[in-house]
């Protein structure tokens, strides 16, 4: 009886908790992040808590999503018209939203921070802007100090260049028979191209071509760039999932991979205990252009409270929020400029790296497509390192249908 | 030693869900003698856990009584009565069953949001209360059953009800066991249906709170095997109590009658 | 019979509210979907016709996932059902420790799918037991893992799959052999009749039921799975199939319209099947 009486209390409970507030009085504003991970989750319920103080109208609901599906969640709430009013995207989803008018312009808001941060390319369309940086994550090569030092390279060898990276790699690959030099992603969505990207994009190429009318994916730029990861992939490469390759690099076996600040954090709470020393990203020569990517928080064109909405978006980018969350979370990339010159980023060398590679990387382009040429991309590295497609005749059947793509939608 | 074969993966999920929290899932960690109940400990104490556990319990709990009726008076209705368009009722049922979640997500998530059942107990009970696997269960069971001792009721002037309840239904103990497990364990550890028609943590099933446990860029294997081995414990309570009712099955004692 | 038309009704009626409330506006809604050229985030709604079915009909990633899934459900189905019933017949015998055998076979089937297709990610990679296995074995097991080689990605989530559902569909084998009078098998064993005699004249005929069931009902999950090979290869090394392409390219590249197309054709096919299955398996009388 008395668990009946109990169930149906907590169900009536559980029956209010969906209710919104009127808007006359205080307001409620639903914000869905994905930073669940116990380490970071109480930064977040913090910063929210504080803003609530400082803004006694005003509640925050948060929602928990999963970053294996919390974009599907995203995607059905908004096309079926039920929208949070704040909601994280990822930098490559924001133009999906922004180009369809599911977001608010917050223009005449962050207008004041364009200067400071990083990051506001994938933000922009028709002049206004859609969303604001959080936390940006770039890509750098991880070493292991170790195997250098088993090699006959000078033990403060830094790869400047490819023939470096190349030296390098094949020095630590000939140190046994289960070590390997280069850590190569296998065919993992989402992944992969993240990793070859970066190499393109050091020689100076482009995807959608210069003029924004003719794909660039065929041309030297991309022939050059494959040929010398193909080599890296074929001659001294473990190839392996991300997360594989991170484990074998942490075990000992892989001399370089390229990773991103999570590996930081990874080796920091498992108290590994490895030498490595992280560099940026090398190009042909000198130095080479790394992947940048992040999080952003936008406004629903649904909400109801777009200008609390944006207020508080503010509060949560600012630099001493970026800050605290940075340090929770070792976290190398904030968004804000002024957060990256703190004194908390010289603690580690490793996040001094990060934190120069940001101005040396490149997000891709910001197209509501996007995902369709990624997938392209992937399935062309797929063809020409796994199935030994001919290079040269492979990127050109990209380009093509690149180019087809382009001629269609613009 | 299949047996074995077949548990093994188990084995291996419960033994990482007892190593230290943070360590690599290499053999030397596997065989060694760290035996962490750090993970457990962290579940157990954990408000936001006990609350999702019972969340489940609640609804799953709710699902299976609701199944076992509706579907059992559906199943035999199916079986035993004509009725107009029971053939299109039929086979809409089975259909419902041949498209994927992913299609029908969206309306349904609309009608939730609208009648105001999202982010609610209700939104995970109302539409799996009658599983058209259950009906279609109980039907093909229903239909092995000789017709003869019903017939003997109805000329004995038994009502549809009397006949239903008191007697088809012990007689069917052992599709309906079948039926409450296979309820409960779908329901149990069903992921997408909770996860986007719900988001607070108020009404948050275990599925959906162990899936947060893989994070961004690595999985948080101690936690998470230490959920999933407790989230098995449920099922095999079930399991073991609607057993005995598979294996006891009728006799020759109902039929002579 | 009148009276009795409306009670089949009202027992029928939880079934019939449910399905009229919940399910009947979705599939019609995405029914109609799937002859739009309907995406996602982007309220508009035009008639194409049948432009997207046509179009399916020679897009080479569709193709090619439908051939993925009907390899899985060839490959699986036969071997699932005559496994559990195989097990079932075992432990009808009765023999001691028959209870924590059925536990054990049954146990693989209770862990969410998303847990054992974590684990067995992991099992099937370079570092894990099962790979090690295969070379104690002998075998020459693909260089990164089972799950990066297109030779076996499919096939060892087949196996997977087997190993997960085999224990699942022996205890409704169970109950099913349960449900046979032991009269039957005392009449025909007094008349002479030998124990493979009993089995083919009486087990598997009144078995009959329960195994379409079975089959049907295996049939339908088989053409539809989706989570094994999201959590395991999201697609790649020759992995795609139907549902994970509706997946991918409604919720993912958002042509939502093209998805629901997709779904229906794959609904097409699955009904033939069923409806093939129920035909072959048709009531028989009981005698």
């Amino acid at each position: 009886m008395t668990v009946g009486f109990l169930a149906a209390l907590i169900m009536w409970q559980g029956c209010s908790e969906g209710e919104k507030d009127l808007p006359t009085g205080p307001i409620t504003l639903e914000w869905w992040h994905f930073w669940t991970d116990p380490d970071i989750r109480p930064t977040i319920e913090q910063m929210v808590a504080d803003y609530e103080t400082a803004n006694p109208n005003v509640k925050i609901k948060l929602t928990d999503l999963t970053w294996a599906n919390g974009h599907e969640k995203i995607v059905v709430a908004f096309s079926s018209g039920a929208a949070p009013d704040i909601v994280e995207l990822g930098s490559d989803w924001i133009p999906e939203f922004s180009f369809n008018n599911q977001l608010a312009p917050i223009t005449a808001a962050v207008l004041a921070d364009t200067g400071a941060y990083y990051g506001w390319n994938p933000t922009i369309h028709k002049n206004d802007i859609y969303a604001h940086p959080w936390i940006m994550g770039t890509r750098v090569l991880f070493i292991n100090r170790g195997l250098l030092k088993r090699t006959a390279l000078d033990t403060n060898f830094i790869p400047l260049n490819w023939p470096d990276l190349k030296k390098l790699c094949y020095a630590v690959d000939s140190l046994g028979e289960d070590i390997y030099g280069f850590g190569s992603n296998a065919a993992e969505k989402h992944r992969l191209y993240k990793k070859f990207l970066p190499f393109f994009w050091s020689m100076d190429g482009a995807i959608f071509g210069y003029t924004d009318r003719f794909a660039g994916f065929a041309g030297d730029q991309a022939y050059k760039a494959i040929k010398f990861y193909k080599e890296l992939h074929d001659s001294c490469s473990l190839v392996d999932s991300q997360r594989g390759l991170e484990d074998a690099f942490l075990e000992g076996k892989v001399g370089v991979i390229i990773s991103g600040d999570w590996l930081l954090k990874r080796i920091k709470k498992e108290n590994r205990n490895i030498e490595i020393i992280t560099t940026l990203f090398p190009g042909p020569k000198y130095p080479g252009k790394s992947f940048l990517g992040g999080e952003y928080l936008a406004v629903s064109a649904q909400s109801p409270h777009k200008d609390e909405a944006a207020k508080f978006i503010r509060f949560i980018t600012a630099p001493e929020r970026q800050l605290q969350f940075c340090r929770a979370n070792f976290s190398a990339n904030p968004s804000s400029k002024t957060a990256a010159a703190d004194s908390f980023f010289m603690s580690d060398p490793n996040l001094q790296t990060f934190v120069k590679q940001i101005n040396l990387s490149q997000m891709p382009p910001a197209d509501p497509q996007w995902v369709n040429i990624e997938d392209l991309i992937e399935k062309t590295l797929e063809k020409i390192l796994f199935e030994k497609a001919p290079m040269a005749e492979t990127l050109y059947e990209t380009n093509k249908k690149i180019q087809e793509y382009m001629d269609k939608n613009k | 030693m299949v047996l074995a074969a077949m548990v093994f993966p188990l084995f291996w999920m419960f033994r990482v869900s007892f190593l230290p929290l943070a360590s690599d899932l290499g053999w030397t960690d596997l065989l060694s003698g760290k035996w962490d109940i750090g993970a457990y400990g962290d579940i157990m104490s954990s408000l936001g856990m006990m609350r999702y556990f019972f969340n489940s319990v609640l609804v799953g709990g709710i699902v299976v009584l609701g199944n076992i009726l509706f579907c059992f008076m559906s199943g035999y209705a199916f079986s035993r009565y004509k009725f107009i368009g029971k053939n299109f009722w039929f086979y809409s049922m089975i259909g419902v069953l041949m498209i994927p979640a992913h299609v029908i997500i969206i309306p349904l998530y609309l009608m939730m949001r609208q009648t105001g059942l999202y982010d609610t107990y209700w939104a995970l009970i109302l539409p799996f209360l009658v599983n058209p696997m259950g009906i279609f269960l109980v039907r093909q069971y229903v239909d092995s059953l000789p017709r003869s001792m019903e017939e003997a009721a109805r000329i004995d002037g038994a009502s549809e009800f009397t006949i239903l309840f008191k007697i088809i239904m012990p007689l069917c103990k052992p599709a309906l066991a079948v039926l409450a497990i296979q309820t409960f364990l779908t329901n149990w550890n069903s992921f997408l249906y909770p996860f986007i028609l719900t988001s607070s943590e108020a009404v948050r099933t275990l599925p959906v709170a162990l899936a947060l446990y893989q994070g961004h860029q690595a999985i948080d294997w101690p936690h998470l095997m230490a959920g999933s081995s407790l989230a098995v414990i449920p099922v095999l309570l079930v399991f073991l109590f609607f057993q005995k009712h598979i294996i006891s099955g009728i006799t020759a004692g109902a039929l002579k009658q | 019979m009148k009276g009795r038309s409306s009670l089949a009704y009202f027992f029928a009626s939880p079934w019939i509210a449910t399905f009229g409330i919940f399910w009947l506006f979705p599939l019609i809604f995405s029914l109609y979907l799937g002859f739009t050229d309907y995406r996602l985030l982007r309220p508009e709604f035009n008639w194409i016709g049948l432009d997207n079915f046509t179009r399916l009909l020679g897009d080479a990633a569709f193709l090619e996932s439908l051939i993925n899934t009907f390899i899985f459900v060839f490959g699986t189905i036969p071997l699932t059902t005559v496994i559990a019933l195989l097990l079932a017949l075992l432990i009808e015998r009765g023999f001691p420790g028959r209870t924590l055998f059925r536990a054990g076979y049954f146990m693989p089937s209770v862990t969410s799918l998303v847990v054992v297709g974590l684990i067995f990610s992991h099992l099937f990679s370079r570092g894990g037991y099962i790979f090690l296995l295969a070379r104690i074995c002998g075998f020459d097991p693909p260089e990164y893992g089972f799950l990066l080689s297109s030779r076996t990605a499919l096939y060892s989530i087949m196996a997977m799959d087997i190993w997960m559902s085999a224990g699942y569909y022996m205890l409704l084998f169970l109950a099913g052999l349960k449900a046979i009078p032991i009269e039957l098998y005392e009449a025909a064993a007094s008349s002479g009749a030998g124990k493979i005699r009993q089995f083919f004249h009486i087990t598997l005929p009144l078995l009959k039921p329960v195994a379409l069931f079975i089959i049907v009902i295996n049939t339908i999950k088989s053409f539809q799975i989706f989570i094994e090979i999201f959590v395991m290869t999201r697609g790649r090394y020759g992995t795609s199939t139907a549902v994970y392409f509706i997946y991918e390219t409604g919720l993912n590249r958002f042509e939502f319209g093209y998805a629901s197309a997709a779904a229906y054709i794959l609904f097409i096919i699955i009904a033939l099947f069923s409806l093939v299955q129920f035909w072959l398996f048709r009531k028989g009388q009981i005698t």
